[in-house]
C-alpha cells in the first residue's frame, strides 16, 4: 500500500547548502547534500557519520482528517505528535513548534497547494504534510516530505494500519522519512528490554524504543536480570534467582511465550551475550569457583572455553564479524575492558585510563561503548577496538551505566540516575540528544535494545 | 512405673541403711546390693506397708512431684531452645565485611570465621549457606563475580578450619540485595559483605 510519487525539477551536481535565515552558508559542519543524479532521482542526505549534527527544522502540522464521517479527529494532532517525536528522538531533526507556524495552508497537502514562503521565513527546512482516511478500524495516511527551500517533494508514500495501533503505523512513517533521508534503517520500531524494579521484585520488562507498549516479561517475584535480545529480535535472554540457586540462565522465545532453562550450573550463568549469528552466545560460567567465559549453544552445552585466567572474566560482547570478544577482566588489579582474537588466542587490554571500566559493547559500525570511570561517577565512553578515537559522552551526569546500541550502531541506551532513581536514556552515537525514555515506577537498569 | 521407682528407692535406702551397719569386705556389699534390687519383689512387705497406709497421700505427693520434674524438664529445654536460637541468631546476623573490589579476607573477617567454625564444629547438624554481596557501584555481572568470589573466599576459610565442604553452599548476590539502600560511603561498607544462614 505504498505509492511512491515524486516530482522534481532540474538537475545539478552535487551541492551542499545549508538553509538559514535565507542565505547559503556553504561548508556548515552540517548540512542538506543535494544529490542529483541525472535521472531526476534526488536525494537529500543528512550525513550522520559527521561528528556533531546540526538539526534539520522540521515543521510537522496536523494531519487533515480526510474521513468520510470526519471520524477519530483527535488523531490529527495525535500522528503528527507521534512521527514529531520520532524525528526529534532520531536526533537528526528538531521538530518546530506548532505555534510558530504562519501558513494557512491547512488543507493543503501537494506541492502546488502549498505556500513554501511561509514555511520558509519561519525558518523550516522540511515541512511533513498528510491526510488521514478512517475506514472501520483501519488508517490510511497519504504522506508527503516536501524541501521547503526549494518547494519540491522528496518523498511520497501511503501506508495502511489500524488506528489502534497508531504509534506503530506512525513509526513506520518515520522509518521511511530516515531511510529517505539517510540511506539508513530507522529504530522507531525497535524495542527495549530492561530490568524494572515497580513491583518491587527486579523484572524484566519491554517497551516501544520510546517508553509506550510497556509490557512485563517475567514474574518470578524474585530477581530477574540482564535481558539480551538475540539478533533478529524473537528471542530474550535473562537470568533469574527465581529457583533459589544463584542465577541461572533462561531463554523466553518472544514469539511463543515459551521459556526455557539454558545454563544451571553450580554458582554463575550470566551475561549470556548472542553470537551474531544467533545460534550461540558467550556467557560467564564460575561452576561455583572461578568465573571464565565461555560459549554455549542454545541448548546450554558447552561449545567452547573462551578465557581462562584466575581472574574474574565477565561481560563478554561479539565483535559484529564474530571473530573477536571484548569482555573485563581484574587480572590486572582493577576492572578494565580486554579484546580477544577468538582465532589467534591473543588478549589485549583496551582501557587503561580509570580504575573501573566495565559493560563493554560492540557495535554493528565497529565501535566499543563501556561505562568507565574512578570510584566516583561513572560515564559513557566508546573507543575503536584497536584504542583509539576514545570519547567521553556522559559527563557531570551522575551514574551513566549499562550501554548497549541499537541494532545500526547509530544510538546508545544506557541507565542513569541523573534524576534521582535509575532511568532509561538513549543518545545519539556521539553523545547528543540524550533523552529520557522511562519514568516507570521504581527504577529502570539494564537496557538491551532489539533489532 | 512410678511405684516400681519407690519400691526401688526405698529398697536402696534400705540397703544403704544395712550398708551402714555391715562393716565387712567388698564382696559382701556387692552381695547385699546385688540383693537390694529384687527386694521389693522378694520381700514387699516395707514397702508395701506406707503404699497401702495412706496410699492418696503418697499419690497426690507423687504426681506433685512428677508435674514439678516435668516442668522443670520443659524449662530446660527451653531454655537450651532459647540459647541456640539466640546462637544461631548471632551466627546470621555477624557479617565479615569486604574492601571496595577486594575479596580478601581482613583480620577482622577471619576472627568472626573463626568463631563460626567453632560453633559449627559444636553443632554437627547444622550446614551455611554462605551469600556474597557487593555496594551498588560498578555493574551487575562484575558484582556477581566479585560476590561470588566473596562468599569462595569465606567458604575456603571455614574449610580450612575443619568445617567439611558439604555443610557449605555459597550464592552471590552481587549487588541484588543491599543490606543498607542508602546511596554513601556509609551503606557501601556495610553492604560489601557475606552474609551466612543456617539450615539442617
Amino acid at each position: 500500500m505504498e505509492k511512491k510519487s515524486m516530482k522534481f525539477k532540474s538537475s545539478s551536481t552535487s551541492r551542499i547548502l545549508k538553509v538559514h535565515n535565507g542565505t547559503f552558508l556553504i561548508g556548515l559542519l552540517l548540512t542538506i547534500v543535494l544529490f542529483w543524479q541525472g535521472d531526476a532521482s534526488a536525494r537529500i542526505f543528512i550525513d550522520i557519520n559527521a561528528p556533531s549534527i546540526q538539526k534539520i527544522k522540521i515543521a510537522i502540522p496536523d494531519f487533515r482528517n480526510l474521513s468520510r464521517e470526519g471520524e477519530n479527529p483527535e488523531l490529527a494532532s495525535e500522528l503528527a505528535g507521534v512521527v514529531a517525536n520520532d524525528l526529534e528522538m532520531s536526533g537528526y531533526f528538531s521538530s518546530m513548534d506548532k505555534s510558530a507556524f504562519l501558513a494557512e495552508d491547512k488543507d493543503a497537502l501537494t506541492q502546488e497547494e502549498i505556500h513554501f514562503k511561509d514555511w520558509s521565513v519561519i525558518g523550516a527546512d522540511l515541512l511533513l504534510k498528510a491526510g488521514y482516511t478512517c475506514i472501520g478500524e483501519s488508517v490510511e495516511l497519504e504522506v508527503r516530505l516536501f524541501d521547503v527551500f526549494w518547494g519540491r517533494q522528496i518523498l511520497g508514500k501511503r501506508f495502511l494500519g489500524k488506528a489502534k495501533q497508531y504509534r506503530t503505523l506512525m513509526h513506520r512513517v518515520g522509518n521511511a522519512i530516515i531511510k529517505r533521508l539517510t540511506g539508513n534503517q530507522g529504530i522507531f520500531l525497535t524495542k527495549l528490554a530492561f530490568v524494572g524494579t515497580a513491583t518491587g521484585h527486579k523484572e524484566i520488562y519491554v517497551c516501544d524504543y520510546d517508553g509506550y507498549n510497556l509490557k512485563r516479561i517475567t514474574f518470578d517475584r524474585n530477581i530477574a536480570l540482564l535481558p539480551r535480545w538475540s539478533p533478529k529480535g524473537d528471542k530474550l535472554f535473562y537470568n533469574s534467582y527465581r529457583g533459589g540457586k544463584g542465577p541461572v540462565l533462561y531463554l523466553k522465545d518472544m514469539v511463543s511465550g515459551r521459556v526455557k532453562t539454558v545454563s544451571a550450573r553450580k554458582g554463575l550463568n550470566i551475561g549470556a551475550c548472542w553470537a551474531p549469528d544467533g545460534k550461540s552466545a558467550a556467557l560467564t560460567l564460575s561452576e561455583g569457583d572461578n568465573p571464565d567465559i565461555y560459549s554455549i549453544d542454545l541448548e546450554g552445552n558447552i561449545l567452547r572455553r573462551l578465557t581462562n585466567h584466575w581472574g574474574i572474566d565477565v561481560s563478554p560482547a561479539f565483535s559484529p564479524d564474530g571473530t573477536k570478544i571484548a569482555f573485563v577482566s581484574n587480572r590486572s588489579g582493577s576492572p578494565q575492558i580486554y579484546v580477544r582474537d577468538l582465532k589467534k588466542g591473543t588478549e589485549k587490554r583496551l582501557t587503561f585510563e580509570g580504575n573501573y571500566n566495565t559493560s563493554p559493547a560492540w557495535s554493528s559500525l565497529n565501535r566499543i561503548v563501556y561505562a568507565g570511570g574512578e570510584e566516583g561517577d561513572r560515564n559513557i565512553y566508546t573507543v575503536s577496538p584497536d584504542g583509539s578515537n576514545l570519547r567521553k559522552l556522559t559527563e557531570n551526569q551522575q551514574n551513566n551505566e549499562d550501554p548497549c546500541w541499537s541494532a545500526n550502531g547509530r544510538y546508545i541506551a544506557f541507565s542513569s540516575n541523573r534524576d534521582g532513581a535509575y532511568h532509561i536514556y538513549i543518545m545519539n552515537a556521539n553523545g547528543q540528544n540524550q533523552t529520557k525514555i522511562t519514568s516507570f515506577k521504581g527504577e529502570q537498569t539494564s537496557p538491551s535494545w532489539s533489532p | 512405673m512410678m511405684k516400681r521407682m519407690m519400691i526401688v528407692l526405698v529398697a536402696v535406702s534400705f540397703a544403704c541403711a544395712s550398708l551402714l551397719m555391715v562393716t565387712s569386705c567388698a564382696k559382701k556389699q556387692v552381695k547385699v546390693e546385688e540383693g537390694a534390687k529384687p527386694a521389693p519383689a522378694v520381700t514387699p512387705a516395707p514397702t508395701a506397708k506406707p503404699e497401702k497406709a495412706a496410699p492418696p497421700k503418697v499419690e497426690k505427693r507423687e504426681a506433685a512431684k512428677k508435674l514439678e520434674e516435668e516442668r522443670q524438664a520443659r524449662l530446660r529445654e527451653l531454655e537450651r531452645a532459647q540459647k541456640l536460637r539466640a546462637e544461631i541468631r548471632a551466627f546470621e546476623s555477624t557479617n565479615i565485611y569486604f574492601d571496595f573490589d577486594k575479596s580478601e579476607l581482613k583480620p577482622e573477617a577471619q576472627a568472626v570465621l573463626e568463631k563460626k567454625a567453632a560453633w559449627l564444629r559444636a553443632h554437627p547438624e547444622y550446614k551455611v549457606r554462605i551469600e556474597g554481596n557487593c555496594d551498588e557501584r560498578g555493574t551487575n555481572e562484575y558484582n556477581l563475580a566479585l560476590g561470588e568470589r566473596r562468599a569462595n573466599a569465606a567458604f575456603k576459610y571455614l574449610n580450612a578450619l575443619g568445617i567439611s565442604a558439604d555443610r557449605m553452599t555459597t550464592i552471590s548476590y552481587g549487588e541484588e540485595r543491599p543490606a543498607d539502600p542508602r546511596h554513601n560511603e556509609e551503606a557501601w561498607a556495610k553492604n560489601r559483605r557475606d552474609e551466612f544462614k543456617l539450615y539442617k
